[in-house]
């Protein structure tokens, strides 16, 4: 039987300061959002969803998200296993540049991505030279978002794999599968939950990526983008709803993460 | 059967090397070595899930060095079990006949008759979160044996139970050797388990096997102070042999074994430096001076007095330490105590030097 690890604290002085520092946090993380709720009125809300150009910035977002995340997911999950399985020179190095993205201020991100999918760029050049354009147009835009949003889905990943012994893998092969068969068997469905929730923060990331976008892709315009447009051509009045439009859909995927994230990691 | 021909094994940052058995079939064999020595890594090398350095490893007479885990029929348990979490008990056990050309029913069967046989069977629906530590153990063999497997390797099986659950699980694993009849090969720290279960045990120290045989010749006739120590035959005193009597036919003289004030009449097969290994049971203990024919008679004061269920070890100052081990009711008989006054009688060939 497992020691509960939290118990009913009693109020003490020090838990009392701990407590009220941690409301301030947590006042100052909730109230602006709840106050951008409430500032949207429903037919308000009714007049964004009815709005063509909005809907088809939602619908430009989720598909490049998806996109982005898929992508993250083919390239990050077999990194993400090799990381966790595997101690080789150089792990430690390529943990850093996994995580690199996360310190890159996002506008630096979008323009080192400019410098290198640009026309004008060996790999960009190349790339345009079969059809695959970048800078202003749809793949710019996935691109942003793969670079901002991959080491989420490789560190979930990793984290996940990291929780499966070896030694239940070992078993398997024992019991006659193959290397990719225990993989299939054992692993995959134990980690897949890590790896789903990695997923889901991965896709959450890009859905909220503004930084690295507006440099490669202005237009077509994400969802990000045309609520800054909206705020800097109209006001607060016309990037309201649009706002509170991409809010809920955040919290949606925010209450998706905590329903499927390992026990555990709560 | 299994053999391991001169096996090289990388564990950590040393090595196991020039590892050699053989377990005939149906045979029941123990590595046995301190923890730490690198068992389940060699463990893991027979099976296939770590590199050998050297060496072949031959199973139902073919050589499978080369084979990887899933093609060499060897079942392995691990000390922790590692039953897949994400399925039921009886899943467990079935996990390993998907790829054969079992049928269904086949397989029910097959997992039924396993469960039956080390008593399981109530358990099959249920998860193995809660099963207890001797459950575990039972549903982990049932799944290594499921598959029929050419040999079982079983890594410190009972290190996860408690003493009451593990002298029924050694009894249970020998009744299902029997029943079975699958050649076992199994590591482990504690020679307890050699005795009980094995028809063969190898010792291994420092990264080598110091003395394989049967495991009460092991016992009985240690062939190095250090073997001695790790089985727990009795008291090792080192110390120095002196020549007293002529070489007989069999290549042994009387001695005298000089250990700092003690000193012990034995029967030698070498001079100089050597340690004497002193069987608890086979110190006599007297509350009065022994006869002249007994060989040894040693004067020694109690120091201590532990009582091992119908078995009381008695640990005596003699010059040297020395343990005797006497029947409770001998113990009561001559009032033993710290500080008691005794007097000890040792046969000459009782005396093992090594």
């Amino acid at each position: 039987m497992r020691e509960p690890l939290l118990t009913h604290p009693r109020l003490t002085a020090p838990r009392l300061v701990l407590a009220l520092l941690g409301s301030l946090l947590i006042l100052f993380i909730i109230g602006p959002l709840v106050r951008l709720l409430f500032m949207a009125s429903p037919s308000g809300l009714g007049r964004a969803l009815a709005d063509p150009e909005l809907q088809a910035s939602i619908v430009l977002t989720v598909l490049c998200a998806t996109a982005a995340t898929a992508m993250a997911a083919i390239l990050g999950v077999p990194l993400g296993y090799l990381l966790a399985r595997t101690r080789f020179p150089g792990r430690r190095l390529l943990l850093g540049i996994v995580d690199l993205p996360v310190v890159v201020p996002h506008p630096v991100a979008g323009i080192a991505l400019l410098l290198f999918l640009g026309r004008h760029s060996l790999v960009g050049g190349t790339l345009a030279s079969i059809g695959l354009e970048f800078v202003s147009h749809v793949p710019g835009i996935v691109a942003g978002m793969l670079f901002v949003s991959a080491p989420l889905l490789v560190s979930g990943a990793r984290e996940a794999f990291a929780t499966v012994d070896p030694k239940l893998e070992r078993v398997a092969r024992s019991l006659g599968d193959t290397a990719w068969e225990s993989f299939r068997r054992v692993t995959l469905p134990l980690a897949g939950r890590g790896i789903l929730a990695g997923g889901i923060l991965a896709w959450a990331r890009s859905v909220s990526e503004f930084g690295s976008i507006v440099i490669l892709t202005y237009n077509p315009k994400v969802a990000s983008i045309l609520i800054f447009d909206r705020f800097t051509a109209y006001g607060l009045p016309a990037a309201v709803p649009a706002a509170v439009l991409l809010l809920m859909v955040a919290l949606a995927v925010f209450a998706l993460v905590r329903l499927v994230e390992p026990r555990e990691h709560r | 059967m299994i053999r391991l021909d001169g096996l090289r094994v990388r564990v950590g940052r040393f090595d196991l090397v020039d590892i050699s058995l053989e377990v005939p079939s149906g045979g029941y064999a123990l590595i046995i070595g301190p923890t730490g020595s690198g068992k389940t890594t060699l463990l893991d090398a027979i099976a296939g899930h770590a590199p050998l350095l050297a060496g072949r490893v031959w199973a139902h007479g073919e050589d499978v060095t080369s084979l990887p885990p899933e093609q060499r029929r060897l079942g392995i348990v691990y000390q922790q079990y590692h039953l897949f979490p994400h399925l039921s008990v009886g899943k467990n056990i079935a996990y390993g006949l998907r790829g054969q050309a079992a049928a269904g029913a086949a397989v029910e069967a097959r997992v039924h008759a396993l469960a039956a046989l080390l008593g399981i069977t109530p358990l099959l629906e249920r998860g193995v979160h809660a099963l207890s530590g001797g459950e575990q153990q039972r549903v982990a063999i049932a799944r290594a044996l499921a598959p029929r497997p050419s040999v079982l390797l079983l890594d410190e099986p009972f290190a996860a139970v408690d003493p009451a659950t593990r002298t029924v699980l050694r009894r249970e694993l020998r009744a299902l050797h029997e029943a079975e009849g699958i050649t076992t090969l199994q590591v482990t720290h504690d020679f307890d388990d050699a005795l009980r279960l094995g028809d063969t045990v190898a010792v291994m120290a420092e990264g080598r096997i110091v003395q394989q045989g049967r495991p009460e010749e092991v016992f009985r006739f240690p062939n190095s102070a250090f073997v001695a120590r790790f089985v727990g035959t009795g008291t090792v005193i080192a110390g120095h042999v002196e020549r007293t009597g002529d070489l007989e036919a069999d290549g042994r003289f009387a001695a005298r074994f000089v250990s700092g004030a003690l000193e012990l009449h034995v029967v030698a097969e070498r001079e100089g430096a050597a340690h004497a290994v002193i069987r608890p049971e086979d110190l006599l203990l007297s509350s009065a001076p022994l006869p002249a024919s007994v060989r040894n008679r040693i004067e020694a004061v109690v120091e201590r007095v532990e009582l091992l269920g119908p078995v009381v070890q008695v640990h005596l100052a003699a010059g040297r330490d020395l343990v005797a081990a006497v029947t409770t009711a001998t113990a009561s008989e001559l009032a033993l105590r710290p500080g008691v006054r005794v007097w000890l009688g040792l046969k000459a060939t009782a005396i093992h030097l090594v």
